[in-house]
């Protein structure tokens, strides 16, 4: 009897260990969200103990022999088994599963560029959607990503309850997605109502960010340019800031070598003070003539003998000064100021804010046949600017004769189409670039900080190199254009039937019936 | 087998024949070919309708010029009508398999039933093939409206997608079905199982909310289970076979809980 009552307490107490084992492993998983091996020795054991309890209390009791706990339990024993045997098949399915796209455009299926890179992926790369509501439609184009390798993953945030995350990304409208890679971080479009997250946008920052290809930019020596170096003609402060960019530097001596380097992105010519020789001037050409890109920055008095290339881009440059007498007592008549940046991807953020370009000459275009050319850096107009000719002269005056009147273009940029059959064998390059600023004065140490001369200058470098244009060309997903053509019969066919005889013909049975069975 | 098979068919055309002399199944499919032409009309010619918004659209690309983006309309018009009749469904099903059992348990037939030689799980097949069957035909004369517009189609639509669309929509209620048999094999009261199937559906088609807001394997997890989920999956034109699983799953499911909850009878009323 006493061994009885023994065991009783010992039954009971096995019981209890057993369930909070189970529960504790539970809570250990659900909380510390990793079944790793902790919550599983916990809840196995759990089940264990219990197993053992059942055991033990068969022993002592006629309970387990009875036939309806039998039925019950072989019930719930079965239940359980089906149901684990169902959730390891699904388990099983969403593993190995097979999944066709039967839309004829392929409207759900990633481009084979983009499959090809996400499945390359080495390290872990994330995508933050900072926006209030989930759109089905974007999360269904992340998790097509995601399928393709687990190191992709994607989370969508409520910038407004998790503004710590939003800050760190430095959010600043809704619906801006970016991308993380390690410390590197990216926007890739704001999406929004019409503007849904777009698989060519999300390739092409991705191909970005895992490939961060770095640009090099050469600045050209020996005829007198700019150093660069930290004096305060230097630009050391422009150099620096290209570095920050990811950008690398260095200096070109093209009287040592016969060509331009064939890794080069840019080329900057700042204000030469002696003309280039003639070799010099056919390396630049070549140069630009294999996809090469130039910036221009050159002061007036100067001659840097650069008129035969400038005459094939429709450039003249205009030896006069121009001169801004807006009333600027900070700048003085000799530092004309921009704030007027017309349509360009280089001034595009720049708004109405002010660069000043310190004795600057204006640059003129003429249309040429395959060369696109844009103002980026206007004066303000006539009678506040113009283009004097006259520097001897202690008062400025207006000229009819000689001077131009305002408003004056100091930077224009240009971009030109390669001729087809040229081929170059190394790069794929369509198209060569050139930005022409008539100053250098303010990409210079001092000046380069101030207002938006950097932006100005990196802008410039950045559209230049080319790197900002999508380098991945998907198509982006289109379905098939079709319509529907009914004639009058067949609208008034389905609007007939499906309003009125098919739910007559139910409801008449309905009732027929109805009367027949009363 | 050829017995149990034989035994499934008669209690097949027996649930079937009960259908096509009752006059509530008429009733409800009356209300369901209203609702559902209903849907078809205004989604394709109604003031809203696809047809309505498409050509002002191209009407005012023809006057500015401005090229409209490709539109397939036959493409957009059967998923957002199966998208609708997704969601009457939710409301149709419960009413046709409230009866199956409470209907049966409540003349006092179960027990036949119950201890009758047929398998209880044959009993939950058949059963779920009649009122499976039923729903089919009444989904029949739908099929044939859309196939009336479609051929309106220009150019002409290859056929695949809204197969895929209807066995998407068939399978769906293969599931709910197969769940509302459980609950109303659980009560004798047909109102109590249709509001509990209602409720437990709701929660299978929502639960991908739950599971947004979820992250992790569990988020996941719960995600995989939503119906709607994998029914959008399907009507977009997307087959995928862990959808047609996890359908199957739920169907077997059901039967399986049919079965053990009238094998269960056997011994409550000892």
């Amino acid at each position: 009897m006493k061994i009885i009552a023994k065991n009783k307490t010992w039954n009971y107490l096995l019981f209890w260990i057993g369930q909070s084992l189970v529960v504790a492993g539970l809570i250990t998983g659900l909380i510390t969200d990793q079944w790793g091996a902790i919550p599983l020795a916990l809840i196995i054991s759990g089940i264990l103990i219990i197993g053992l309890w059942l055991v033990g209390k068969s022993r002592y009791s006629s309970w387990w022999g009875r036939r309806s706990t039998q039925a019950s339990t072989n019930a719930l024993v079965a239940t359980v088994a089906v149901l684990a045997i169902l959730g390891l098949i699904n388990f099983l399915a969403t593993r190995y599963y097979f999944r066709a796209d039967l839309t004829e455009t392929q409207l759900f299926t990633l481009a084979p560029e983009s499959k090809q890179l996400v499945q390359n992926l080495q390290q872990p790369v994330k995508v933050w959607v900072f926006d209030v509501a989930q759109n089905p439609q974007d999360r269904e184009l992340l998790d097509n990503y995601r399928q393709q390798n687990p190191q992709f993953q994607f989370e969508f945030v409520d910038p407004q309850t998790r503004f710590a995350v939003a800050e760190k990304f430095g959010v600043k409208d809704y619906g801006e997605v970016y991308l993380q890679s390690g410390n590197r971080r990216q926007l890739v479009q704001t999406v929004n109502v019409s503007d849904r997250l777009s698989e060519v946008k999300l390739t092409n920052s991705l191909q970005q960010i895992v490939n961060p290809t770095s640009a090099k930019v050469y600045f050209l020596q020996g005829h007198g340019e700019r150093p660069l170096d930290g004096s305060e003609n230097g630009m050391s402060q422009a150099v620096e800031a290209l570095g920050n960019k990811n950008y690398t530097t260095a200096p070109l001596n093209l009287a040592e070598k016969s060509s331009v380097p064939s890794d080069a992105n840019v080329l900057v010519i700042a204000d030469p003070k002696r003309g280039l020789l003639d070799s010099e001037v056919t390396a630049v050409q070549n140069y630009l003539n294999r996809g090469g890109n130039l910036l221009l920055m050159l002061d007036p008095g100067t001659d840097p003998k650069l008129d035969n290339l400038l005459s094939q881009w429709g450039v003249k440059l205009d030896n006069r000064l121009a001169v801004d007498v807006s009333g600027s007592v900070a700048f003085g008549p000799a530092v004309p100021i921009v704030t007027d940046y017309g349509q360009h991807p280089i001034t595009k953020d720049f708004g109405n804010g002010i660069s000043f370009y310190r004795l600057a000459r204006p640059i003129y275009t003429t249309p040429v046949p395959g060369v696109e050319a844009t103002p980026i850096l206007l004066t303000k107009a006539y009678p506040n600017t113009w283009a004097e000719s006259d520097l001897q002269n202690e008062n400025l005056q207006f000229d009819k004769e000689s001077d131009r009147q305002g408003p004056l273009t100091l930077g224009v940029a240009l971009k030109r189409k390669l001729p087809v059959e040229s081929p170059s064998p190394s790069s794929t390059a369509t198209e060569s670039r050139m930005v022409i600023i008539g100053d250098s004065d303010f990409a210079t140490n001092g000046s380069f900080l101030q207002q938006l001369n950097g932006d100005v200058f990196l802008n410039s470098v950045s559209w230049a190199t080319q790197q900002n244009q999508q380098t991945l060309s998907i198509r982006p997903k289109e379905s098939k254009n079709r319509r529907i053509n009914l004639t009058n019969l067949q609208a008034g066919v389905i609007g007939f039937s499906s309003l009125l005889v098919l739910p007559l013909i139910g409801f008449a049975a309905a009732f027929v019936l109805w009367w027949l069975r009363r | 087998m050829g017995v149990i098979l034989s035994n499934v068919i008669a209690i097949y055309r027996r649930e079937l024949q009960s259908y096509f002399v009752s006059p509530l199944a008429y009733a409800i499919a009356g209300i369901f070919w209203f609702l559902a032409g209903l849907f078809l009309v205004l989604i394709l010619m109604g003031p809203d309708g696809i047809l309505t918004a498409v050509a002002a659209a191209d009407l005012q690309g023809q006057q500015f010029g401005v090229p409209v983006p490709p539109i397939d309309v036959p493409y957009e018009f059967v998923r957002a009508f199966l998208d609708r009749l997704g969601w009457l469904l939710l409301f149709v099903l419960p009413i046709l398999s409230m009866g199956l059992y409470a209907e049966e348990r409540k003349r006092g037939t179960l027990e036949l039933l119950a201890t009758s030689p047929v398998t209880n799980w044959a009993v939950a097949v058949g059963k779920l093939l009649g009122v499976l069957t039923f729903f089919i035909t009444m989904v029949v004369p739908l099929l044939a409206l859309e196939a009336i517009a479609l051929s309106g189609s220009t150019p002409a639509m290859p056929p695949i997608i809204p197969l895929l669309g209807h066995l998407a929509l068939i399978l769906l209620a293969a599931a709910i079905l197969s769940l509302g048999m459980f609950i109303s094999s659980l009560t004798d009261s047909t109102i109590l199982a249709a509001v509990l199937t209602f409720a437990v559906i709701l929660l299978l088609l929502f639960i991908d909310l739950v599971a947004k807001n979820v992250s992790g394997p569990i988020g996941e997890a719960l995600g995989h289970l939503s119906l709607l989920k994998h029914y959008n999956n399907l009507i977009q034109g997307i087959f995928d076979t862990s959808s047609l699983v996890l359908f199957g799953s739920y169907i077997i499911l059901g039967i399986f809980l049919t079965a053990q909850s009238i094998d269960a009878l056997r011994f409550q009323r000892q």
